[in-house]
């Protein structure tokens, strides 16, 4: 099952590049997405079995962030149908792209090989590039390559120290998961060290934290709105997941306090960092990617805070992508509807599309973590944990990250939706199918914010279980 | 054997010290074309006693995908450039050399204290992949246009590749073929945006160049 979920979208990617009218390709990508989610659906009541040789295989850490690419998709394919009512460009590379991207997270999410992982995370990056330059005008075309460069660097990083792990790993003849956690004994601490260094500085440029985040900015700027917030949504879990299998291999190793103390600081760093940045910010959609950076660092700082702050990482890890989702749609749609996204060009949105403009601050809300949605909730957890392990200085670093963010794209939030309107490119009238898209994200963050279900607490609970010693 | 796997990493090293000393950018892709020839035929050097199919296959997949479909992609990219040297780099050529055999000498110290588990085939080749690794990034960090940026990356992948090749063992072929045709497709779509931006600003109006674009071109 775990391959025909992988093939699926992998077959349909090279299908659409056949000559095909434009808005058909992106009905495939819906009904794509929506097989892809319901089959996940389905793994939550039975787990698959594995697949060639224990390589593929899904435990509950990758059936979340599965759930979450699989989520996204659904989401972002269901805005994009209103999205391509407006948009008069073609759409071949940019949805065999989007299928492409699909197949490999999949991948991502299922691939119990430290080997195979890299391969497949190599691969989000270079079907995620294209999709920058979808505008393809110079500044998307600076953005797209600074990021294919600052990643494709990074992940070459990540490869070595994948060799490196490997050497370690020279007694267990295979980089394996589950082989290494049991022969965890037989590894070489010393390689394993340098290995993690390496793992953590390549996948976490690719992740986008601090002080690796350059391309971040400059990528969900430039790229339409929906592959923003799949970038910041999915396409980043899939680099945390890496980091939480080398977690897995510390743990049984002894090197727990060794990569909590690199994380922690990463975390922290990245915590500060966009908070320097984001108070000179006019753009909203930049002002978004600063954020997610911050929830980057919220979220390695999670890992790295022993049981609590593991399980509020793992819930933060849902609570970004769904809110993130909500966020960058909203500011594509009216990046999309008055062909800009700076605060000074787009004023009394609430006037002209108040469910846009209601929805852009609630995502605001749900990104910046406020209470009810549930980022308050995730977040209050790990700050709970830094306040229980004695980080007492950290804890502080922490709030004082997440209430200058606030109050940096508040800054621009506010600005865009009152005020005296401005004339959009497009005409005053709202599109449902994007709304909706936005709409039930928002309603999913709120709602968990409320309430938790015992299932999604059984599977955070055992994904907990597979990092802790 | 060993004669010849160390004439292998050392001319790696030289070759890619070569291309931090280059001008031209065809004759950057030139040397790197050699590079990858001398690289790829390292997996015989090390089982030249037990040759497998799997070491041919290795071989004759680095051939292809490094020393001939890479190079012509990138000159794919290049062809309709009208500046075929490097301008202004940041640092010049000749500091780019001396700090060039600072790395080396660097990598050689770093490597001294790293004692691989198992037999060791040749003592060169970690110091040596390390060394190249470190000169692919100075050229990535150094150079200002987007092509010879892409010259650095695969200078660097060639580097991690002569890593990889002393720990054959441990990655299964199906691995080893997926990071191969990774860096393929990476060069391939760097090379449609290197020439994506030619063209934008072959076309765009001299009023519109941004002298900040204009240098990583």
């Amino acid at each position: 099952m775990l391959s025909v979920l992988i093939l699926i979208p992998f077959v349909c990617g090279l299908v659409v590049f056949l000559p095909m009218e434009r808005r058909l390709r992106v009905r495939i990508l819906c009904a794509v997405s929506l097989v892809h989610a319901m089959i996940v659906a389905s793994f939550w009541k039975v787990n698959p079995p594995s697949e060639i040789n224990g390589f593929l295989m899904l435990d509950a850490i990758g059936l979340i962030v599965l759930s979450i690419v699989s989520f996204l998709f659904l989401s972002v394919s269901v805005y994009m149908v209103g999205y391509f009512h407006h948009e008069q460009r073609r759409t071949r590379t940019f949805v065999a792209c989007l299928l492409l991207l699909l197949s490999t997270m999949t991948l991502v999410s299922v691939s119990r090989h430290m080997g195979l992982l890299w391969v497949a995370i190599e691969a989000t990056t270079l079907f995620s590039a294209p999709l920058i330059s979808f505008h393809r005008n110079p500044e998307s075309l600076e953005a797209t390559w600074k990021y294919l460069l600052v990643c494709s660097v990074g992940i070459a990083l990540a490869l070595l120290g994948t060799f490196f792990l490997a050497i370690a790993a020279h007694d267990v003849h295979t980089l394996l998961l589950p082989v290494l956690l049991s022969g965890a004994k037989m590894l070489s601490v010393n390689w394993l060290k340098l290995s993690v260094i390496f793992l953590l500085v390549g996948y976490g440029c690719k992740m986008g934290l601090a002080p690796m985040h350059s391309w971040k900015p400059e990528a969900y700027g430039q790229a339409p709105g929906m592959i923003a917030a799949l970038m910041s949504g999915a396409l980043t879990q899939c680099s945390f997941l890496a980091l939480i299998r080398v977690s897995q291999i510390c743990a049984k190793t002894g090197l727990s306090e060794f990569y909590a103390s690199i994380l922690i600081v990463t975390g922290a760093l990245s915590l500060v960092a966009p908070a320097i940045f984001i108070l000179g910010e006019g753009n909203i959609k930049r002002a978004f990617a600063y954020s997610s950076v911050e929830h980057m660092g919220i979220l390695v700082l999670g890992l790295g805070l022993g049981p609590v702050g593991i399980f509020g990482a793992f819930f933060h890890m849902i609570n970004n992508a769904v809110a993130k989702v909500a966020a960058f749609l909203a500011a594509g749609s009216l990046a999309q509807k008055y062909g800009s996204s700076r605060a000074t060009e787009v004023k009394g949105v609430i006037h002209l599309y108040p469910v846009t403009g209601v929805l852009l601050i609630a995502g605001f809300l749900a990104g910046t973590g406020m209470f009810p949605f549930a980022t308050f909730h995730s977040e209050l957890m790990i700050l709970n944990a830094a306040v229980l392990s004695g980080h007492y200085l950290l804890a502080l670093v922490y709030l004082g990250g997440i209430l200058v963010m606030f109050i940096g794209v508040l800054r621009i939030v506010l600005e865009m939706a009152l005020g005296k309107p401005t004339q959009p490119v497009l005409p005053a009238k709202e599109n449902f199918l994007m709304n909706a898209a936005i709409a039930v994200a928002m309603i999913i963050s709120l709602g968990l914010g409320l309430w938790m279900p015992d299932i999604l607490t059984k599977v955070l609970n055992d994904a907990v279980a597979l990092v802790r010693i | 054997m060993t004669t010849w796997i160390d004439t292998s990493c050392i001319l790696v090293v030289f070759l890619a010290l070569s291309i931090l000393a280059t001008y031209r950018i065809t004759g950057m892709i030139h040397i790197f074309v050699v590079q990858s020839f001398v690289l790829s035929f390292v997996p015989f050097f090390l089982h030249a006693d037990a040759l497998t199919g799997r070491d041919v296959m290795l071989v004759l997949a680095t051939l292809v995908l490094k020393a001939i479909v890479a190079p012509y992609i990138l000159f794919w990219a290049i062809r309709h450039m009208s500046m075929r040297s490097e301008v202004k780099p940041f640092i010049g050529f000749g500091t780019s050399i001396i700090c060039g055999t600072f790395l080396i000498a660097g990598a050689f110290w770093v490597a001294s204290s790293l004692k691989l588990p198992g037999k060791l085939i040749s003592d060169l080749v970690i110091p040596c992949s390390l060394s190249t690794v470190l000169l692919g990034f100075m050229i990535i960090v150094t150079r200002t246009k987007a092509i010879t940026q892409v010259l650095g990356y695969l200078v660097m992948e060639n580097g991690i590749f002569l890593f990889a090749l002393s720990l054959f063992d441990a990655m299964p072929t199906l691995i080893e073929m997926g990071i191969l045709l990774d860096i393929f497709v990476a060069v391939f779509i760097m090379a449609i945006v290197v020439n994506h931006i030619n063209e934008e600003f072959e076309h765009a109006p001299a009023s519109l160049r941004r002298t900040k674009m204009g240098e990583t071109l």
